[in-house]
Formats: structure tokens, sequence, C-alpha cells
């Protein structure tokens, strides 16, 4: 895929850790105003992938290239305990110089975009685990990023917030122009709201194939996807 | 002020004051332990060498440099037991959160300043309140032994004089009330603010 649009790529990651190869050789590259997800089995380097889209993580070798402002929302939230869900959507706004009236007007978009406005004044652990997902996808999204990374957002959601998070994730791609890339297991909803997939192999992991899921049929995306799976799951190397 | 009140607000002030200073170190040491590999190895040493020293020893020290009629022993005595308490706690802190909430600082770019004072002090309150009320009493019982060895005024002065003077019903008057503050302090006061300082980490 080549062209000016083109917000993130990423060219032959390799990553290791204590002699193990996780990532070998892999390369993606997204669209702006695309959902990405990348998939594939335990083990496979999908938050390590992401740690280094994110500039957290530096690849053994290879490169990636980001047009624009990326951030990324991490598995386990990261919610200050102590501070209001409003005022965890505002941290990354209070060391920037940014009026107070725009600060709170700022967080009043992103509860709104995200659905979850009337939890604002609560903390986090009076919360349900889908608003306080949601609260952190906040923070990260008044910051203006171009690029949105998020590590397993729907893990440990039912499947009514799985779904509307998903597709808040969607109406923020779609409505916002932002590039979204998620790593998760829920295929179910991931291979509805994504343009495309990437499935990564078992470790040392490749890319083992990508899913243009646009072109797919809504109700021929989950067998495509699990199909793909399988391949890589009769591929196993043995232990 | 009656003489058991002046004695009892002597101890007081000086096992506070001790007890602030220690903190404050404990605090800025903690502060020096996020800056570099190095100053966190420092800190470890110097954590692992204070734990090692006998309150004995500093009561001796502060008594030989600064003379028994001076304030100083009793306060730089009851810092001196609060700050491997209270480093400790913030030490083992530090080592559990840091690496995520640091993390998160970078994604939120927040200053490095304010990354101590916003993130990683807050994340510590819970263990520093449990391990600030062991400090303080601490500070107090340790505080008094200062006074019995060289100072004038405070409890331990008091219960030293009456010892001298061999009369066990001031010893053991001055004594029990140094429980009974102990308890008071603890109960009435410490108790409260440590279940505050945690309740976010009870909820989550």
């Amino acid at each position: 895929m080549e062209g000016g649009d083109i917000t993130l790529k990423a060219r032959g990651i390799w990553k290791s850790f204590n002699g193990l190869t996780v990532l070998a050789g892999v390369s993606l590259s997204v669209r702006r105003g695309e959902v990405v997800a990348i998939v594939g089995p335990n083990g496979s380097g999908k938050t390590t992938l992401l740690r280094i889209l994110a500039g957290l993580e530096a690849p053994d070798k290879g490169e990636v290239e980001a047009r624009g402002v990326v951030k990324i929302v991490f598995q386990d939230n990261l919610l200050l305990p102590w501070k209001r869900l409003r005022e965890n959507i505002a941290l990354g706004l209070l060391y920037r110089r940014i009026p107070r009236r725009e600060i709170a007007r700022r967080v009043e978009w992103a509860a709104r975009l995200l659905n979850f406005v009337e939890h604002l004044d609560k903390y986090p652990w009076e919360v349900s685990g889908g608003t306080a997902r949601k609260a952190a996808i906040a923070r990260v999204l008044v910051l203006d990023p171009d690029i949105l990374l998020l590590d397993e957002p729907l893990a440990g959601l039912d499947v009514a917030t799985r779904r509307s998070l998903m597709e808040s994730l969607y109406n923020v791609a779609k409505r916002e122009g932002k590039t979204v890339v998620v790593v998760d297991h829920n295929f179910e909803v991931v291979s509805e709201y994504s343009d495309r997939v990437y499935v990564l192999s078992h470790p040392p992991a490749r890319i083992e194939a990508v899913i243009d899921l646009k072109s797919i049929p809504k109700s021929e995306r989950l067998p495509a996807l699990y199909r793909s799976l399988s391949s890589i799951a009769s591929s196993r190397p043995q232990d | 002020m009656s003489r058991v009140a002046y004695n009892t607000l002597v101890t007081l002030a000086r096992s506070f004051a001790g007890f602030t200073i220690g903190f404050a170190v404990a605090v800025g040491l903690g502060l020096l332990y996020t800056v570099s590999e190095t100053t966190r190895g420092l800190v470890k040493a110097l954590n692992t060498i204070l734990q090692s020293i006998s309150v004995l020893i500093w009561i001796v020290v502060f008594v030989m440099l600064f003379g028994v009629l001076s304030p100083l022993p009793p306060v730089l005595v009851a810092a001196s037991v609060s700050l491997p308490i209270v480093l400790s706690s913030v030490v083992s802190g530090l080592e559990s959160s840091s690496k995520r909430l640091a993390e998160l600082a970078a994604v939120l770019e927040v200053p490095r300043s304010r990354y101590f004072l916003d993130f990683l002090l807050p994340s510590l309150a819970p263990s520093l309140a449990g391990a600030s009320r062991a400090a303080l009493g601490v500070a107090l019982r340790i505080s008094v032994v200062a006074e019995a060895f060289g100072a004038s005024g405070g409890i331990g002065f008091m219960i030293s004089n009456y010892y001298s003077l061999a009369e066990p019903e001031g010893v053991f008057g001055w004594g029990m009330l140094l429980v009974a503050l102990m308890i008071a302090l603890d109960k009435g006061v410490l108790e409260h603010l440590e279940v505050k300082a945690s309740r976010w980490r009870v909820e989550t």
C-alpha cells in the first residue's frame, strides 16, 4: 500500500527479549481515518509491536514512520485513582498552558464522543470497567492525536460495552479523521468495525495475512478472519 | 502552663519536628531516586546504611555534637529514626509503580518536576501514610530516650530526673503519660489519617 495518505508505517520491525525473537521483520502501514486491527496468537508480540509503534520501545531492527502525533492507550487504563475521571482526562492538558475553559470543553467533548459524560465526576474505582476504559481513551483523545493506538481495549468488557466502545472508536476514526490501531482478541467486534486486519503468526512473529475487511461483506468478515487464524494454529511450531 | 502540659508539649514538638525533617529528607531522596540509575543506586545504598545504624549511636553522636543542654539531639534523633522508615516505604513504592506511571507521564508529556509531584508522590500516599504512622510513633518513643540522655525538659527528661531522685512514682507516672499520649495520637489522629490516605487503595 503506497500513497500520500499513509500516516503510520512500520518497516521490517525486529525485536528480541533475552535472546528470544518476538517480532521478525513485521511491516505494516495505515492510512489516515482507518481503523486497523492487529490480531494473533498469545505471545505473538502484538503489544510489543504496539509499544514500538508508540515509541515506548525501540526496535532492534527496522523503522517506524509516523505522520503526526501518536498516542497509546494502555491495556490497564492507568487512571490515577486519587483523581476524578474529569481530572484524569484533563491530565495531559494541564501542563500545556491551555486555558481552563478550553480544557473543560475538550474533556466534555471527549466524554460525549465516547458516551460517558454522566460519569465525569466519579472516581475510577466508582465506575465500571467499560467506563474506566473510555476515560483512558478520552484522556488521550483530548490531546488531539493523529494516530491512536489501543492495547486490548475490549478486554474484560461485556458484549454490549465492547460493541459500543468499538463503535465509538470507529466514529473517532471516521468523523474526526483519526487513525485507530487496535490490538485485541475479540474477533467478532474487531472484524465488524475494522477496515483491515493484520494477522500475526506465532513467534518469531511475521505478518501472516492482511485481510481487507472493507472488500468483504459483513457476514463474511468473521469467517474470513477465523480461516486466517486457523491456518496459523495449524502451523504452530511444536514445543 | 502546668508542668505536665509543658513537658508533654516539648516532647511532642521535638518528635513532630524530627519526624517532619525525616519525612522531608526521605521524600527528597525519593525524588533523587527517580533521577538516574546512579542516584537510584546511591539512595538504595544509603537506605541500607541508615537501616543498619543503631538508635543508640545517633543519640550518643548528637549529644556529643550539640551538648546536653541543646534542644537539638532529641529532634535529630527523631529525624534519624523516622528517615529510614519513611525512606524504605518511598523506595519500595517507587520500585513497584514508577515504570508504568513513567510511561503514562511520557504519553501525556508531563514535565519531570510535575511527574514526581503529581504522579509519583500521590501514588505513594497510602504507603507513606502507613509508614508515617509508624515513624511518628517511633520518633516519639525514641525522642524521650534522647531527652533522658541529655536535654532540658520533655517527658524523657522528667523520667530520667525522677529516676535520679529514686522516685519510682514519678517514673511510673510520666511513663504512663507517654503511653497514653502514644495511644491517643495513634488512635485519635494517625489511624484516621492513614484510612483517609488509603481510601482509594481500599476501593480499587
